[in-house]
């Protein structure tokens, strides 16, 4: 038997596991979440196995934008606490292989949602692809602190595309569930970037708390808190939505408002555990389940 | 004199190897399975929807 090989000359093939962590499956699972509530919000039917399959294509194509997302930081990663296990850092995987994996995956979404839905969605799910990669990991990133703000959009795409899928066209209460999750996005981040600022700081990263500081950062998600309630709730005044959303959009916004107030107006001290902000960074979370969750019961359920 | 360089490889653990290969080629086999199911149903229900 020959034992000929060596580490040197020839690698371990890359663990299915370390492939899927490529993909970030805990942020895929929102980002599904919230395409299957704009396809199901939307109007009409979709045979259930072209629903499956346009779903299944936003999940690969999300996957894909995130693996090309730890390729291209992989020596950021390894700078930062949070980061520093993912494959790549790691070096469980090698960066040639999570690259054709990140390409492969992209394009076979994009192909898949073309055939199974439409070209509007598909166009639609490259184009934020292509935002989140190139725009957002590779432009915005590592040059500005409102670089979650403009790549927000990136994670806004899902529900849009979700809604074209079904119907082949874009409409008002999809571009609203957009902007909801585009005002959500710095709230959100800005609340996980004040307790791990360390981290980004270590890593170079010009997020807002490191580079605007923490009180302009708290003063900022306190402001996008508001904005993003009011657009949260403005599909009911609209018409674009019932009283079961409008109500629990009403109640939930109130929530995180009053969260946003709590992070807002005080400052970290001295060996602070930042509860309020990691109270509002998990809420933030629940806040889109279950909002997204009231889209689609107000338009099965109406009450 | 120069120092004796330890750049002997590490012994290749081929068991690891072969089990990691093993691993990724029944779940492309099953991968592949699964596509094909998929894209078999998926035109049956294009053709559903187009009548």
């Amino acid at each position: 038997m020959a034992h000929s090989l060596t580490h040197g000359e020839t690698s371990l093939p890359a663990d299915w596991r370390d492939l899927f962590a490529l993909t970030k499956p805990r942020v895929m699972s929102l980002v599904v979440f919230t395409a299957l509530c704009g396809l199901l919000a939307a109007p009409g039917t979709v045979h259930p196995v072209l629903a499956f399959s346009s779903i299944l294509a936003i999940a690969l194509g999300a996957g894909a934008s995130g693996a090309l997302n730890q390729w291209y930081e992989a020596g950021l990663d390894a700078k930062m606490k949070r980061t520093a296990g993912r494959p790549l850092p790691a070096g469980r995987l090698d960066p040639q292989t999570a690259l054709q994996f990140g390409v492969g995956l992209a394009a076979f979404s994009v192909f898949l949602m073309l055939f199974a839905s439409n070209w509007q969605a598909a166009l639609l799910l490259l184009a934020s692809i292509l935002f989140y990669v190139f725009v957002y990991t590779m432009w915005l990133k590592p040059r500005t602190p409102q670089n979650i703000v403009i790549g927000g959009a990136a994670g806004a795409f899902p529900p849009l595309i979700g809604w074209v899928a079904a119907t082949g066209s874009i409409a008002p209460l999809p571009v609203l569930l957009f902007l909801l999750i585009f005002l959500w996005t710095p709230p959100h981040f800005w609340a996980l970037a004040l307790f791990v600022r360390s981290d980004y700081a270590a890593a170079g990263i010009p997020m807002m708390p490191v580079v605007a500081g923490e009180k302009s950062t708290r003063r900022q998600i306190l402001v996008y808190a508001l904005i993003m309630a009011a657009a949260a709730i403005a599909p009911w005044p609209l018409g674009y939505a019932g009283a079961l959303y409008g109500w629990t959009a009403v109640l939930l916004s109130a929530l995180f408002v009053i969260l946003s107030v709590q992070v807002g107006t005080r400052m970290a001290r001295e060996g602070d555990t930042m509860q309020p902000e990691k109270r509002l960074f998990a809420y933030s979370i629940a806040y889109l389940f279950i909002l997204f969750g009231a889209v689609v019961a107000d338009h099965w359920w109406p009450l | 004199m120069t120092e004796p360089v330890n750049d002997i490889p590490e012994p290749f653990d081929e068991a690891e190897y072969r089990r990691r290969q093993r691993a990724r080629a029944n779940l492309m086999a099953l991968l592949l399975g699964g596509l094909a199911v998929l894209f078999f149903f998926i035109t049956i229900a294009k053709l559903t929807v187009l009548k």
